[in-house]
């Protein structure tokens, strides 16, 4: 199913495609395919990573990644091009699995299943952070590491989830993730910061446990 | 409004982060991180979150269903 948020053609993720993106994407518009598939390539793996993270199943994710790509050819001559054509297919892959998720009427976990820092009677943080600050890209994923984030994300309950994948995973903006989800910028912004502070908790645990 | 105690600091990083906060409010929230390594440290891991989520949630279709999906939008875009 299509949304109009998705061809209204407003600016993504990136406000403009490369230069190959552009001339790939001039050629797909007018009718090469082979100009289309490249651009597939191009985005697949981003697409199909997304779907993946949001909706926690492969079958349902390979589904998103053709629905998209598929509904991206249909619009192709709407797009108008002042987005990069990969935010413009985030986009719709990231409607298609909010659709997904919201057809599988999952109940959400509750609130109160988000890790959080813990604070003594005074307000002072119980337990100093371990020493892991580097900025990530100063740090190398070891695979331990990288499946605990991954379970600390799939922990997360669905708003939250989708909410922290959206804006610091694939960059949206809080209007443009209110505009697919259909919840308000403040939602959104606390349910960033509790989703930012659980999966912080994880990271802390994991080194903490080293 | 007072000094900031450690959880007031944790709540307002992402306002901080997102530049939300009156003058007024940063200026406390730094006089405490100024007397606070722990908060110091904390907002760091706060900031770094993120790309070492992005970076360990990256991932790689399968080849067969990369496959596959060439194939599919091939029959699906053949000229009728």
């Amino acid at each position: 199913m299509d949304t109009a948020a998705e061809h209204s053609g407003i600016a993504g993720a990136g406000s403009a495609g490369d230069d190959a993106g552009d001339e790939l994407l001039r050629r797909a518009q007018e009718g090469d395919v082979a100009a289309f598939e490249a651009l597939v390539e191009r985005e697949q793996d981003k697409v199909y990573g997304l779907a993946l993270r949001m909706t926690r199943s492969e079958a349902d994710a390979a589904e998103i990644a053709q629905d998209t790509f598929f509904s991206a050819y249909q619009h192709l001559k709407d797009f108008r091009g002042r987005a990069a054509f990969g935010s413009w297919v985030h986009r719709i892959a990231a409607n298609n699995a909010l659709m997904r998720l919201r057809h599988r009427r999952v109940v959400a976990k509750s609130e109160e299943a988000l890790a959080e820092p813990g604070f003594n009677p005074m307000g002072i943080l119980s337990r100093p952070p371990e020493q892991w600050e580097r900025p990530a890209d100063e740090q190398v994923i070891d695979a331990e590491l990288g499946s605990a984030i991954e379970r600390a994300t799939d922990r997360l309950p669905e708003g939250y989830r989708e909410v922290f994948l959206l804006k610091d995973v694939e960059g949206l903006s809080y209007e443009q993730i209110a505009e697919i989800t259909g919840d308000s910028v403040p939602a959104i912004k606390s349910r960033l910061h509790r989703a930012r502070l659980a999966l912080r908790e994880a990271i802390d645990q994991f080194y903490s446990e080293k | 409004m007072g000094l900031f105690s450690c959880k007031e600091c944790v709540d307002v990083l992402r306002a901080y982060l997102d530049g939300e906060m009156s003058p007024e409010e940063q200026a406390h929230l730094k006089a405490h991180l100024g007397d606070c390594p722990p908060c110091v440290d904390f907002l760091e891991q706060y900031k770094a979150t993120p790309g070492l989520c992005k970076k360990a949630l990256a991932a790689k279709m399968p080849e067969e269903l990369a496959h596959k999906l060439k194939a599919y939008l091939r029959e699906k875009t053949k000229p009728a």
